[in-house]
């Protein structure tokens, strides 16, 4: 038998490219359907971790899909907004903790999550550097955010234009980084945080502009009545907050019409939680606008569909595997049709059919076995490092 | 042969050690409140007694309803178990700083419908049909002291919430808070129901929920006590009272020398009506209004302004 | 060495057939086969050495019928005492030229491949005048130098009989000479046996006896220029090309 493996590697190693070759194909016919099983176990574990501790999502009736991965992973699609006022609503009921989120702009391509505090709280992300939120105008990086951005505690952040052609559209803000969050390989690494109200300066719907009573230029009054100053557009307003000018700062219009994407309700019990989804329920069967969504049931929909289109994916690569497979067997039939000559020669020499096929079977189980070995350190290699190619590939 | 060591006083030692420390403990696990004004200060330490911590860190020479607290205050603000909230938008700066919706107590809450809007007073808006501001809120709710009585409800609820265990205590310190406001309440409705139409005047408008609750007819200027007023608004007020005869002007504070002297001159003579929005120098909240309550007396009880 | 009687052979699937009435070959002899192609000179070697199996008739080889033999045993037998010399030098170009050398003691459980052989491949190739050539591969050799190796590798087992198989044909004129030379010397200088078959009219003089098997058609007799004696007939689909022979 060592007779025969040698002779097998010498053989290979003459041929290193068509042995090389060879070894490729099988390794990745082996690799890529156990490495997709690997990852996608992992997006599995990682998409439901993050559902499952989050009880209750309250958001605009519409598709349960974008609002669940609006906010909890602060996807791209922006859901429709509702108001504050339906975050005074869970309040009122005392059966949950409501924490509003609003997110819909981005600066530099991430994310920028409108919330408050207990967001922080809830999900238990701690500061690393710097500190957290205070005034209006600041934010807070997620770890990896901060790492792709390169930025830290003192440095600025512009949020992006929303449309470039709108001319009444949202401008660019100039943040203030305050703070830099701890990892913990959830999407809230990805995030750049804001206050609430801060998310609504960069729509603009909270701004700062100098004191209109105070106003010398007369092109900048539209129009002066006894109680009642109108600004033209001409009026410039504040595209960041300093410590001069945040008095300056105010909203028109009540708080409670303010626009957010969703939010996250935290009952009390699981006592609460029922009682607050049936009065949703009830008040749906009455045209109520908004929806209550448990994310877990989403994302568990979610994720047989995925694995649906994963039972495809099998198959397909069951079949690209098996043409594959009968590829490298027509290479080997032919390899073996132009070794005739060698094989006739050492028949020739007394070599028996046997020892031919085991000369031969030797070469394939060399390569056999040097794709495993690949197979297997890739896999591990995978293994290793599937929670952060899950979030590289699959989930931001 | 070793005598056998008594095992007794090293148990009796450990034992006092853990009471004590648990005694440390629960002395350190106070609850920290953080309240916008006095008011609300005074109306937590009365409930919590020795369950909280009260703290209210605006400096005395500073409204509240205009200060805005350093990096390090707001810090304390965000670290606290509860933040008591005025309400009626008083604490304009928590418009501009993040803190924890969940430790935010709105203490007027309950009476949100009956705000008081202020006429009058610049607004603006931008562009035909854009945004506009409706006037301000009128804020210093606890000069209605049945007002006053539900914020320290709200109060006293929070805190039951934190701390269900010593909900009777709570209740007991609620019961007797509310039973001195509505007392002193009663009495200075007594007071102003002896002449319900007498004209007043006061120096700055921060006396609505007063003038409401007590029926006062009151006329606001905008006046400040450091101030002397210029002409234009000497005219002003001789303007007012050509319709609104006040013998009285309410001031927050001590007026300036000059102004109260030309106020004389005009038969109106100043009074201090103190808000205590800040922790006063001497006394307490309720010693400041019954001040404020004996103060009125002057007004309507002998002496009623004929001169 | 070889003792042939009334062998009848013929290839299942061609019209081929070969009939040795009888044939001998004595231990030590150097004979040598010559005929045109398809007369069935390399059927007489894969005869003698076992390849093939006649229908009739008796090979015997060193004494032993292996006709008789089972496969495994005709292997082996062949292995140990057989030496092959192809025409085409039939090198394996994956290995080296020690590893080729070597390699019937790697392709048979026959043959054991131990220090001694080792030893004894590395003095085989310095006689033959390759042992500085051991690592290079048979692409890097000249056709003399190549065929060395083959030879080395036949003679490498012992074998008591030598087969070459138009081992100079692809060899130039300087080189043919050279290598039949080593071929006779090595087998002289082991006792072994040589029977060769060469479309080389020039190197005939050197064998010690000749047959041609031009000469055998189905009904002549063999002529033969030496004293031993041969009778060979052969019916092939090329001897109808030839005149008839009086």
């Amino acid at each position: 038998m060592i007779d025969s493996l040698y002779v097998a590697w010498r053989y290979l190693r003459y041929h290193w490219g068509r042995s090389l070759t060879l070894v490729v194909c099988v390794t990745l016919i082996a690799v890529l359907p156990l490495a997709l099983e690997l990852l996608l176990d992992e997006s599995k574990r990682q998409l439901l971790a993050r559902a499952e501790t989050t009880p209750l999502v309250v958001g605009a009736k519409g598709s349960s899909l974008d609002l669940v991965m609006n906010s909890l992973y602060f996807g791209d699609s922006v859901p429709e907004p509702i108001s504050m006022a339906a975050v005074d609503r869970i309040a009122d009921t005392d059966l949950a903790l409501p924490v509003p989120l609003y997110v819909r702009f981005k600066a530099r391509g991430l994310p920028i999550v409108g919330t408050n505090l207990d967001y922080f709280d809830f999900r238990g992300l701690k500061i690393q550097a710097g500190r957290n939120l205070a005034l209006l105008g600041e934010c807070v990086l997620g770890a990896r955010a901060a790492e792709a951005l390169g930025l830290g505690p003192g440095d600025a952040l512009l949020s992006s234009p929303e449309t470039l052609f709108d001319l009444a559209g949202v401008y660019p803000m100039k943040m203030r980084v305050v703070g830099v969050l701890a990892p913990t390989q959830s999407a809230d690494d990805l995030a750049v945080f804001v206050d609430l109200k801060t998310a609504w300066v960069i729509q603009g719907l909270v701004h700062g502009h100098q004191d209109l009573g105070a106003v010398t230029d007369p092109t900048l009054v539209m129009e002066r009545t006894d109680g009642n100053l109108t600004a033209t557009a001409k009026l410039v307003q504040y595209t960041e907050i300093t410590p001069e000018n945040i008095n300056s700062f105010h909203l028109h219009g009540s708080p409670a019409d303010y626009p957010i994407t969703a939010i996250l309700a935290l009952p009390h019990d699981k006592k609460s939680a029922a009682l607050l989804r049936g009065r949703y329920v009830a008040a749906g069967d009455q045209g109520e606008p908004q929806q209550i969504l448990v994310p877990a049931d989403v994302i568990a929909g979610l994720l047989a569909s995925i694995f649906r289109i994963k039972s495809v994916l099998d198959a397909v690569i069951l079949v690209v595997g098996t043409a594959t497979v009968l590829a490298l067997v027509l290479v080997l039939a032919l390899s073996l049709r132009l070794r005739a000559g060698e094989i006739a020669t050492i028949f020739k020499l007394g070599c028996s059919r046997a020892t031919i096929a085991r000369l031969l079977g030797a070469e394939i189980a060399i390569i056999l076995a040097a794709a495993a070995l690949l197979t297997g350190l890739l896999l591990a290699v995978v293994g290793h490092h599937d929670e952060a190619l899950v979030r590289a590939l699959f989930i931001r | 042969m070793q005598p056998i060591k008594r095992p007794l006083p090293r148990a009796a030692i450990a034992a006092l050690i853990l009471l004590l420390s648990a005694a440390a403990v629960s002395a350190q696990d106070r609850l920290r409140i953080y309240t916008v004004n006095y008011p609300l200060a005074y109306f937590a330490e009365r409930i919590a007694g020795d369950l909280a911590e009260v703290t209210f860190p605006a400096p005395g020479d500073v409204d509240p309803a205009f200060w805005m607290p350093d990096a390090e205050t707001i810090a304390a603000y965000q670290a606290a178990d509860l933040i008591l909230l005025n309400g009626a938008d008083y604490e304009k700066w928590t418009g501009k700083v993040s803190l924890p919706r969940s430790r935010l107590v709105d203490t007027s809450r309950a009476f949100r419908d009956a705000y008081i809007r202020e006429a009058g007073g610049i607004t603006h808006s931008h562009g035909p049909g854009g945004e506009h501001d409706h006037g301000g809120l009128a804020f210093t709710t606890w000069l209605d002291l049945s007002q006053a009585a539900q914020q320290a409800e709200a109060i006293a609820q929070a805190l039951i919430r934190k701390s269900p265990d010593a909900k009777e205590e709570i209740e007991r310190n609620l019961h007797a808070l509310r039973d001195d406001l509505l007392a002193l309440d009663e009495r200075i409705a007594e007071i102003t129901r002896t002449d319900p139409g007498r004209p007043l005047l006061a120096s700055h408008p921060v006396y609505q929920y007063l003038a409401r609750r007590y029926g006062l007819n009151l006329i606001s200027v905008m006046w400040e006590p450091e101030e002397l007023p210029n002409e234009g608004q000497w005219n002003a007020l001789e303007g007012i009272l050509e319709d609104h005869p006040a013998r009285w002007m309410l001031w927050e504070g001590e007026p300036g020398q000059a102004t109260a002297t030309r106020l004389r001159a005009l038969g109106i003579d100043s009074l201090v009506l103190d808000p205590c929005a800040n922790r006063p120098a001497k006394g307490d909240f309720l010693t400041v209004m019954t001040e404020n309550a004996r103060n009125l007396d002057r007004i309507f009880g002998k002496g009623a302004g004929e001169r | 060495m070889i003792d042939i009687r009334a062998l009848e052979f013929a290839y299942p699937d061609s019209g081929f057939r070969l009939d040795i009435p009888s044939f001998a070959l004595r231990d030590g002899e150097k004979l040598a086969v010559i005929g045109p192609s398809g007369s069935g000179k390399t059927t007489l070697l894969n005869l003698v050495s076992g390849i093939i199996r006649p229908q009739r008739g008796e090979v015997r080889v060193a004494g032993t019928d292996i006709g008789t033999l089972s496969d495994a045993h005709r292997r082996a037998f062949r292995i140990r005492n057989v030496g092959f010399v192809f025409q085409d030098f039939e090198l394996l170009d994956y290995l080296d030229v020690l590893d080729n050398i070597l390699h019937p003691y790697r392709i048979t459980g026959a043959l054991r491949l131990d220090r001694t052989v080792r030893a004894r491949a590395r003095q085989l190739a310095d006689d033959l005048g390759v042992g500085d050539k051991l690592a290079r591969h048979p692409s890097h050799l000249s056709q003399g130098e190549r065929q060395r190796v083959a030879i080395c590798r036949a003679l490498l087992p012992q074998p008591r009989l030598l087969l070459a198989d138009e081992a100079t044909g692809n060899l130039d004129p300087h080189n043919k000479g050279r290598i039949l030379d080593l071929l006779f010397n090595s087998v002289d200088a082991r006792g072994a046996t040589l029977l060769a078959v060469t479309h080389d009219h020039e190197l005939l003089a050197r064998f010690e006896r000749v047959v041609d098997f031009a000469d055998f058609q189905s009904d002549f007799r063999a002529e033969v220029r030496a004293d031993a004696r041969a009778d060979i007939r052969a019916d092939s689909p090329a001897d109808s090309e030839r005149p008839p022979a009086t």
